[in-house]
């Protein structure tokens, strides 16, 4: 397709970031081909829209952006698809392991599975699964998060601090359930 | 700094994103606090659970060169 060899250049440099984009859109899709799907067509209107990226700003937040938008366009329908955060309140699971006894608390996280974080980051509502996909797994500054995301950095931070929450408490929930940690004696949490 | 304002800053202290000042006093702080300091170290402990969870996906060689060769 390509000819020219800054349109090559462009290519090569956009496809150093397909690990990012094919991660965040297997997390989004939860589906190995429609991942595939959303990342070629991300990466294909990246370069129809080449003319639209400003050299030296952030590739990869802006193939980031194309793919989300793409996302929510063609996998999700409308944003209000997305459905809104259970209310955890203020959980903080280095506090609810330390009022347990659970010491030092970050064993706890050593026994927990990488294929439970994954379900519990997959099952966070996906406009706040993204800004952990970003700031947590892809390591993006807030900064370049709002811009991958299109909001405020003060929006991110607010999503951020809701999704962490409600991923420990899905850490913890499975920790109790799987017997790594014996869960509150107070009768809210116990399975 | 006191322990709530401690807390308050953590998430931002590990994900990089204080300033210089404030990265000084929170550390001063943790030098000085157990309590703190070990939940710094859950928090950061965490957030590298999550990332060492979700970042071993990487997308298929095969998956690659069909891009490349759509691409260029």
């Amino acid at each position: 397709m390509a000819e020219s060899p800054a349109r090559l250049a462009f290519a090569e440099e956009a496809l150093t970031h397909l690990h990012t984009l094919y991660r965040g859109a297997l997390r989004l899709t939860r589906d190995p081909d429609q991942a595939q799907d959303l990342v070629q067509e991300a990466y294909l209107r990246a370069l129809r829209y080449q003319h639209s990226y400003q050299t030296g700003t952030n590739m990869k937040a802006w193939l980031f952006a194309i793919m989300r938008n793409l996302f929510w366009d063609r996998f999700k329908g409308t944003r209000k698809d997305d459905v809104s955060l259970d209310d955890v309140g203020d959980f903080v699971l280095f506090e609810k392991l330390r009022d347990e006894g659970a010491r030092p608390e970050a064993d706890v996280l050593d026994r927990i599975a990488a294929s439970e974080v994954v379900s519990a980051v997959e099952t966070l509502p996906p406009l706040h699964r993204e800004v952990v996909l970003l700031v947590d797994v892809e390591g993006f500054s807030y900064k370049d998060a709002a811009q991958a995301l299109g909001v405020p950095i003060g929006t991110v931070m607010s999503r951020l601090h809701r999704a962490r929450q409600q991923l420990q408490k899905s850490l913890y929930d499975y920790a109790v359930e799987s017997g790594i940690v014996r869960g509150s004696t107070n009768g809210a949490t116990p399975q | 700094m006191n322990c709530p304002d401690c807390k308050d800053k953590l998430d931002r202290f590990v994900d990089r994103e204080l300033n210089n000042t404030e990265v000084l006093e929170l550390q001063l702080h943790l030098e000085g606090c157990p309590d703190c300091s070990d939940h710094y170290e859950f928090q950061a402990h965490l957030k590298r659970l999550v990332k060492h969870s979700c970042d071993c996906d990487a997308a298929p060689a095969a998956f690659r060169e069909k891009l490349r060769q759509i691409l260029t």
